[in-house]
């Protein structure tokens, strides 16, 4: 039971951490880029896809032993595309300020990457449960990354925060950050967000490099440490021998 | 070579899984589409009374024929008479819709009465690739009255020709009602 558990949390956290889609597997840059102008925007687009990749990877997982292996492509471009048109229909009806904001890119939830991806390499394989875990892992990850992101543009672009403008139930409040003419536009647009991204890549690879690099340098040293023992027994045992022979 | 049997199976499961989306879209289509509506009827309010810088407007939605309009048009689509709370009227707004390879574009275009001159326009559906560039580069500035119509050199070069372009023909069509 408790291994279970912990195979659902490893399952969880590997696409928030280790396979995060966007900062790990860099899929689904195209709405990662244009959809993080404001926190709000990306808070909508990251919902709305994780919907669909919990919806989808369900369906599949749940159809996985019915569609055969020659149509599996177009069944699971289907279901994908039949969740997106739903979410879509739903964020126009209900949310119509997320829907004008998010434009086009809801649409195009239907070629992300990540969505026909986890279908086909995760979905496809395993089990209802573990495919709607892995589903929200996806989900929560890129919505996080996507987070991120938008947090540096809408700061940096704007100097501010603020929420009630997409969705209009939350009471508008605007929270200054930078003060008014030090704000940097490049950040909202799409050089902005290219910058944003690759400087968000590069202090990841860093912290990775630099994990690698303790984690070599640890086993050096260990080695070092080890060899220095070895020679210091060996050292010992010659001593002890000779000492023996001179007696 | 696949058989007989494994093709009429493929083609049952697709079939299968399309009908069932198809019914999926369809009572979606069903319980969202009055909402729509609204909210497209609501933002063409809301547009109007930007446009014509009115707390509210009356708007009389008319055919083309009802109007006077009998030019030939690609991307006219409905003509409104806009008058102010008092039953005045203000000017007409055309509604018109297009599309290029980087999405569709619907609006509102106003013009006024008096000088028979094109206002300001609102968007009510924006589905261009480029959509926010779009708007700030081209169609927040027209209607700050940065630019003209014919100038065309922002970002999204293609959605703006088409604005313009829409533009242009609703013009024509409302001083065909103005005349």
């Amino acid at each position: 039971m408790s291994k279970k558990k912990g195979q659902t949390k490893a399952n969880l956290l590997k696409g928030i951490f280790v396979e995060n889609p966007l900062f790990v597997s860099i899929l689904g840059t195209c709405p990662a880029l244009a959809t993080t102008k404001s926190l709000e925007a990306a808070i909508g687009m990251g919902i709305l896809f994780t919907i669909v990749l919990i919806c989808s990877n369900v369906l599949v997982s749940l159809l996985r032993k019915i569609i055969p292996e020659e149509i599996k492509t177009p069944a699971y471009i289907v279901i994908i595309a039949t969740f997106v048109t739903m979410v879509k229909m739903f964020t126009n009806a209900f949310l119509p300020e997320l829907y004008s904001t998010l434009g086009v890119f809801i649409s195009l939830i239907v070629v992300n990457c990540i969505v026909l991806g986890r279908a086909e390499a995760y979905a496809s394989k395993n089990t209802v449960y573990d495919s709607f875990i892995d589903a929200v892992g996806m989900g929560i990850g890129y919505t996080l990354a996507i987070m991120l992101m938008a947090i540096f543009r809408e700061i940096l672009g704007t100097g501010a925060f603020s929420f009630g403008t997409i969705f209009t139930f939350i009471p508008y409040f605007k929270l200054q950050i930078i003060p008014k003419g030090y704000e940097i536009s490049l950040f909202t647009t799409p050089v902005g967000a290219f910058i944003v991204f690759a400087l968000i890549l590069a202090v990841i690879a860093f912290i990775k490099n630099r994990k690698t690099e303790l984690k070599n340098y640890r086993d050096r040293q260990e080695k070092i440490r080890k060899a220095q023992a070895a020679k210091e027994a060996a050292l010992k045992a010659q001593q002890a021998t000779n000492e023996g022979g001179n007696k | 070579m696949l058989d007989k049997k494994k093709i009429i199976l493929t083609s049952i499961v697709l079939g299968s899984i399309a009908a069932c989306s198809g019914v999926l879209i369809g009572v979606t289509n069903l319980i969202t589409k009055d909402r729509i509506a609204i909210n497209e009827q609501n933002k063409i309010n809301e547009g109007m009374k930007a446009i014509f810088e009115q707390n509210s407007v009356k708007i009389e939605e008319l055919s083309l024929e009802e109007a006077g309009i009998t030019g030939e048009y690609k991307y006219v689509e409905t003509f409104y008479l806009v008058k102010d709370e008092n039953g005045e009227e203000l000017g007409c707004a055309i509604r018109t819709s297009g599309s290029n390879m980087y999405g569709k574009i619907s609006l509102i275009a106003g013009f006024d009465k008096e000088d028979q001159s094109f206002i300001s326009l609102s968007l009510i559906t924006n589905e261009q690739t480029y959509a926010t560039t779009l708007v700030d580069n081209y169609i927040n500035p027209l209607n700050d009255g940065d630019r003209i119509l014919d100038d065309v050199s922002c970002g999204a070069t293609y959605g703006a020709k088409l604005v313009r372009d829409m533009v242009n023909e609703g013009q024509e069509a409302a001083l065909e009602y103005f005349n």
